[in-house]
């Protein structure tokens, strides 16, 4: 499949004469509130035509709140939502347009898997002719024509969430909105699914806003993420910059894993900035904040094991290995860096290759572009 | 997200609001208004106005507290109802839990039996046991031959005996469901820990029953204190409270009204009371538990089975004694109240004729009834469950006050509340249609609601954010998908509206007249061949719907409870 990608991150699909159908979403300084607690905390952004775009946070987050307000479930306490250019405060939901997928199914348990899908088009009052065509269709699209008058109960939970994939992408939404569409499915539904639909969404081209609490989902299928805390916006950026660079301290340890380590002095040697950490210092050539103490970020792949050198003035961090998880292809290493810093480092294992033994004395280097600083202090 | 962040931010106030919905809740606020809550508002206030009439605003009340005559009724209602409730207890937990732990012979046998006890009218009950045991009743004169004299059926004994095989089906449906929700381990743990076998029930089984016994026990009270028929045809010269009440106000002398209201005020001051306390117990003793296992059958050693079996059947045979008796009955022939040993089809060929009418009324206002009870219970139930807030909050404990009025109460409070123009309905149709729709509608609410409940709410959304708006969702998603509990709760309403009594008395006039009224004049003027034949008729259409809602549907029997 062809995909440009845009500038903004946002991703162009590339069909010739396809009829766009999607639009632009505008959140403009949205907040929601339920009596004094603050679910939704003035939050904006634009989503692009046709953009795959996702909330990602855990529990409690407010992006499912997010996700029930451009619905129209939910009234928002403050602020506006556009669909292109209209404002849609006042359309109730059953007028948005907008075709959502909902964690527990939400199928329809009396009808069939045709009358399911067909059931957006009824209530829009289309002919019989034009529904047929275009039930057809995405009973094509998502592999169901062999099951179309089967009734829900008979389908597994994979057929089904399938089935109301369909039922909201018939209707030719202007967004499609999917709350957490696949934590009811075993793991390898799962990973079939989510290629599934993020293929569907390109070959349809249409706006989509999907709600998870699952990172790898959220990095693998996004244009852009919004990883959302407390009711705001940490970061929104595409997958690649959430990861490298993630803004803030709790982007850094909400996706994917890092070790944090204090930052005791900084020296400036021969042009370059050096970090005084636990265990030892290091170099970076990333911007260095000037106000306030400070905690160096590392992942655990960015680190190298190596054995303690006779000499001591090599850069890098010396810790003893507490701990050794053998994983297969990877191996995880536990060091203690003394006053209770352990940190977490990734490494390959190949065949033929001796592991390390606890207790044994190593060496840790970073290199200078990996690290990330963040003030201390701010989970 | 979690279900319970979830269910908070469902709860908000800021959903959007579809007119539909608050166009149907102000309709049904308005519908229990004018039916439940304006008739005992009336009452109230025609107790006090009546009053002040007489003499003083209280009246009334002075005349009831101070006049022997009066007060006594109160004490006899107490003393039948606290009777009847206390060996509907003693009966219906042993034969309850003997039915459902242990391997007696004949278990469907005895919950179809029990099935068929509750749902039988209890004043045909009464009668029929006047005529095997009262003065002149087959079984005295038959025990009087053989020099044993019988207690008498007359009086607060006989009473408290037909109340409490009546009523025990209360206790024994509300255990059985409640033996349900306990889990094996849990006797199981009791056992490892060295505790005997009685020790467990008494210790970990009984606790965890007392929900379901308190209800059980608090609604043969309410019953039992609110029956009319049974005490008119048993009391002779011990009157309760409820026979008071139509006593004063349909006196062929002119009734008193207004003391008729102060009374019908007592009364359900005091059922509202034992209302609120079952809902106190229920609360307060409550063990929210689900059974991943439900307790077992136990096999027994053969003297336990047997002595259970014997007990359980006794209990119930006794209790379907009148029932059979009836049916029996309904084909000898009859000479006044005397009933001879020949078989005859005489005593249907005389209901053929004066039937049609009765017949019709019964099931053209049982139907009527039936139908609005499912309409507008779904709606009330829908609003109740998704569209919390103040007034939902609010419709859902008015409509569960209807639980504690009476039906004589509510027959008296909608004829002083519609006797005059331009809502003139006392003796019509629909004044009897309409009491029997709101005497029925918490039933129909509650079955909507509890099936709602295990509805998930995005099902609906989802038809919503596909274009349908509010009224099609509800007609197109949410009547199908409670279909079958919309069913059954219909059937329940009919086979319990069918052979109302005492509402239908206050509110009957003769050309409104239902089978139960019929079998009622009946048996006060000694008819006791043609009220057979009646009752038979009424059993029969009590317990068909039943018979499906078990069968096809497949409910269990405490749906009834």
């Amino acid at each position: 499949m062809t995909i440009l990608r845009g500038a903004a991150g946002a991703s162009l699909p590339f069909f010739s004469g396809r009829a766009m159908t999607s639009t632009t979403v505008r959140i403009d300084g949205i907040s929601k509130r339920f009596g004094s607690a603050v679910a939704v905390n003035d939050v904006s952004v634009d989503i692009a035509r046709g953009e795959f775009f996702t909330l990602l946070g855990s529990s409690g987050c407010g992006k499912t709140t997010l996700l029930r307000m451009i619905a129209g479930f939910l009234k928002q306490s403050e602020g506006s939502i556009y669909f292109g250019e209209t404002c849609i405060d006042d359309v109730p939901p059953q007028k948005r347009n907008t075709g959502m997928v909902f964690q527990s199914y939400a199928i329809f348990p009396h009808l069939s898997v045709v009358d399911n899908i067909a059931y957006g088009l009824r209530a829009r009052g289309q002919s019989a002719g034009e529904i047929k065509a275009k039930v057809d269709k995405y009973l094509g699209l998502t592999r169901l024509s062999h099951l179309g008058h089967r009734k829900p109960r008979e389908l597994s939970g994979g057929q089904q969430q399938r089935v109301v994939l369909a039922r909201a992408m018939v209707i030719e939404p202007d967004v499609l909105l999917m709350d957490e569409p696949l934590s009811n499915l075993d793991t390898e539904m799962r990973v079939h699914l989510r290629a599934e639909i993020r293929a569907l969404q390109r070959q349809v081209g249409i706006t989509t806003i999907y709600v998870t609490h699952d990172q790898e989902e959220a990095l693998l299928m996004s244009d852009r993420i919004a990883v959302m805390r407390d009711g705001r916006f940490e970061q929104v950026a595409r997958p690649h910059d959430i990861y490298n660079n993630p803004a803030t301290r709790f982007v850094a340890s909400f996706i994917g894993e890092n070790n944090f380590l204090p930052v005791s002095g900084i020296r400036s040697e021969h042009g370059r900035t050096m970090l005084d950490l636990p265990g030892g210092r290091l170099l970076t050539t990333v911007h260095v904040p000037t106000n306030g103490p400070l905690d160096a970020a590392i992942r655990p792949q960015d680190m190298t094991l190596s054995p303690e050198p006779s000499g001591t003035n090599m850069p890098g961090l010396l810790g003893t290995l507490t701990d050794i998880q053998f994983l297969g292809g990877t191996v995880r290493y536990a060091l203690d860096l003394g006053d209770g810093h352990v940190v977490q480092v990734a490494g390959s294992s190949r065949t033929g290759e001796a592991l390390p033994q606890t207790g044994s004395r190593h060496l840790l280097s970073v290199s200078a572009g990996a690290l990330r600083l963040f003030p201390r202090g701010n989970a | 997200m979690s279900a319970a962040i979830g269910t908070s931010e469902r709860r908000g106030a800021g959903r959007l609001l579809p007119g539909f919905w608050s166009l149907v809740t102000i309709a049904v606020l308005v519908i229990v208004t004018a039916l439940l809550l304006l008739p005992v508002i009336n009452i109230i206030g025609l107790s006090l106005s009546g009053g002040v009439k007489d003499g003083g605003l209280f009246e009334h009340y002075r005349t009831f507290f101070s006049e022997r005559f009066y007060y006594q009724t109160v004490f006899n209602s107490f003393w039948v109802s606290c009777w009847a409730m206390a060996f509907a207890v003693a009966l219906g937990v042993p034969a309850a839990y003997f039915v459902n732990r242990y391997d007696i012979w004949g278990k469907g046998l005895a919950r179809a039996a029990v099935v068929l006890t509750f749902v039988s009218p209890p004043f045909i009950g009464s009668y029929s046991w006047v005529v095997l045991f009262g003065r002149s009743g087959v079984a005295t004169q038959l025990f009087a031959s053989w020099g044993i004299p019988l207690p008498t059926i007359y009086g607060p004994s006989g009473i408290i005996f037909v109340f409490t095989l009546q009523f025990f089906p209360f206790v024994f449906l509300l255990v059985s469901s409640g033996l349900k929700t306990i889990d094996q381990s849990v006797e199981d743990a009791a056992l490892n820990l060295g505790s005997s076998e009685f020790r467990t029930f008494r210790t970990v089984i009984v606790p965890l029953l007392v929900p379901s016994i308190t209800t059980g026990a608090l609604l043969v009270f309410i019953a039992s204190f609110t029956d009319l028929g049974t005490p008119i045809i048993l009391g002779e010269k011990f009157r309760v409270l409820p026979v008071l009440v139509y006593g004063e106000f349909v006196n062929e002398f002119g009734g008193r009204p207004v003391l008729a209201s102060a009374l019908s005020v007592v009364l359900l001051t005091i059922t509202t009371a034992a209302l609120l306390l079952q809902r106190w117990l229920s609360a307060r003793f409550s063990h929210a538990s689900a059974a991943v296992r439900p307790l077992e059958v136990q096999e027994q050693p053969l003297a336990k089975r047997l002595a259970a079996t014997v007990f359980v059947f006794l209990l119930i045979g006794t209790a379907l004694l009148p029932i059979l008796n009836i049916v029996v009955s309904s084909f000898l022939e009859a000479k006044g109240p005397v009933l001879t040993g020949n078989f005859t089809l005489a005593n249907y060929q005389r209901i053929a004729s004066r039937l049609t009418l009765p017949l019709w009324n019964t099931v053209f206002f049982t139907t009527t009834a039936t139908l609005l009870c499912a309409m507008v219970g779904t709606a009330i139930a829908y609003i109740i469950v998704r569209r919390p807030g103040f007034v939902s909050s609010t419709l859902d404990t008015v409509v569960m006050f209807s639980y504690a009025v009476p039906g004589i109460v509510l027959g008296v409070g909608l004829v002083v509340t519609y006797h005059e123009p331009p809502l003139a309905l006392t003796g019509t149709s629909v004044i009897l249609i309409l009491a029997y729709f709101i005497r029925r509608l918490p039933f129909s609410v509650r079955s909507s609601v509890s099936m709602l409940q295990q509805v998930s709410r995005d099902t609906e959304d989802a038809s919503i954010n596909l274009g349908a708006g509010p009224g099609r969702t509800f007609l197109k998603i949410t009547i199908p998908v409670l279909a079958t509990a919309i069913l059954s709760g219909a059937l329940l309403t009919w086979s319990n509206t069918i052979r109302e009594l005492s509402a239908t008395l206050i509110l009957q006039s003769g050309t409104t007249a239902t089978v139960a009224i019929e079998i009622f004049n009946e048996v006060v003027n000694g008819n006791f061949g043609v009220a057979s034949a009646l009752g038979t008729v009424l059993i029969l259409l009590t317990f068909l719907p039943l018979l499906l809602l078990f069968t096809v549907i497949g409910k269990k029997e405490d749906v009834l409870v």
